[in-house]
């Protein structure tokens, strides 16, 4: 049976962390996957697109979400978090106006995101199965289905509201 | 132990923070008053004498919100909004955010193609939310 650590340390997930603001303490945790993080790496430095819906930046959504989700804040269900499927062991998608992530919570509050995307890329490919049965492939190498996954499927199963 | 730190500088990180801010309080607003029996979104888009799915667009972030259009929606959810700007206070013991980025987060690309490296530095943030508040 797995701990974070041991994935941690292992090489599969890696912390995320943002810029707290001054009196922020992070009260939640958040990880990523290796290509989830290249993923990132990829939107702080690439420009832009030319056309979006949110007026904040793909960059300015994501790191907003993640800063909102670390220290803990009020999330609104299905507007910024939802699952995908409710089922036992869900996959999760957090959302900005133009940015998906898909992962799971591995303990209630903490995160793991392994695919990010455009909304309208998901929307038009309609990319959900996809990502859906590829996450539950990811935890079933892991080893992970049992030990490090929440099984519930209401908003108050996988964040402190 | 190696960590990601995902960052974007001190300017737009303050500016996807106050519109994820200001975006998030009307959702939370906007949840609280669908608990009330007799609002729905078609109710505020009459009120408002608009279509529905621009109202949903405002509150999905898909719709960009004005002034205008934020006082226009606080009025409908029978809300009133506070602002204020002030200067940050240090204080013993807080966070400090870094000035300028340590990672390489390239340049900042703006919507009307002006390509500015963010300069700006740091200042904490107003630790106050943007509050919707229900008038008296």
């Amino acid at each position: 049976m797995s701990t974070i650590e041991e994935l941690v340390a292992a090489g599969a997930i890696l912390p995320i962390e943002v810029e707290m603001s001054a009196g922020g303490q992070p009260m939640r945790l958040l990880y990523g996957t290796p290509g989830f993080i290249c993923w990132l790496d990829e939107i702080v430095n690439s420009a832009a697109p030319k056309s979006r819906l949110g007026e904040a930046t793909p960059a300015e959504q994501i790191d907003d979400l993640f800063h909102a989700f670390l220290v803990g804040r009020s999330l609104v269900h299905t507007r910024q978090f939802r699952a995908i499927r409710a089922e036992k062991n869900a996959v999760w998608e957090l959302k900005t106006p133009d940015i998906r992530i898909f992962g799971w919570f591995l303990k209630k509050d903490c995160f793991v995101g392994v695919f990010g995307n455009w909304a309208d890329q998901v929307k038009d490919h309609d990319l959900y199965r996809g990502y859906r049965i590829a996450i539950r492939r990811l935890r079933r190498e892991l080893g992970v289905d049992d030990s490090l996954c929440v099984q519930g499927v209401t908003p108050g199963d996988v964040v402190s509201l | 132990m190696t960590s990601f730190h995902f960052d974007i500088g001190s300017r737009a990180r303050q500016a996807g923070r106050f519109i994820g801010r200001v975006r998030g309080e009307f959702l939370r607003a906007l949840s609280e008053k669908k608990a009330e029996a007799g609002f729905s979104q078609q109710a505020m888009a009459q009120k408002l004498d608009v279509h529905r799915s621009l109202i949903n667009r405002q509150f999905s972030g898909e719709a960009p919100l004005t002034l205008r259009s934020l006082a226009d929606l606080a009025w409908a959810m029978d809300m009133e909004i506070s602002f204020e700007l002030k200067k940050p206070i240090a204080r013993a013991g807080q966070n400090q955010p870094a000035a300028t980025t340590t990672i390489k987060h390239g340049q900042i690309r703006f919507v009307k193609g002006e390509i500015k490296r963010n300069s700006v530095p740091a200042a904490p943030e107003n630790r106050q939310p943007l509050q919707v508040k229900k008038s008296a």
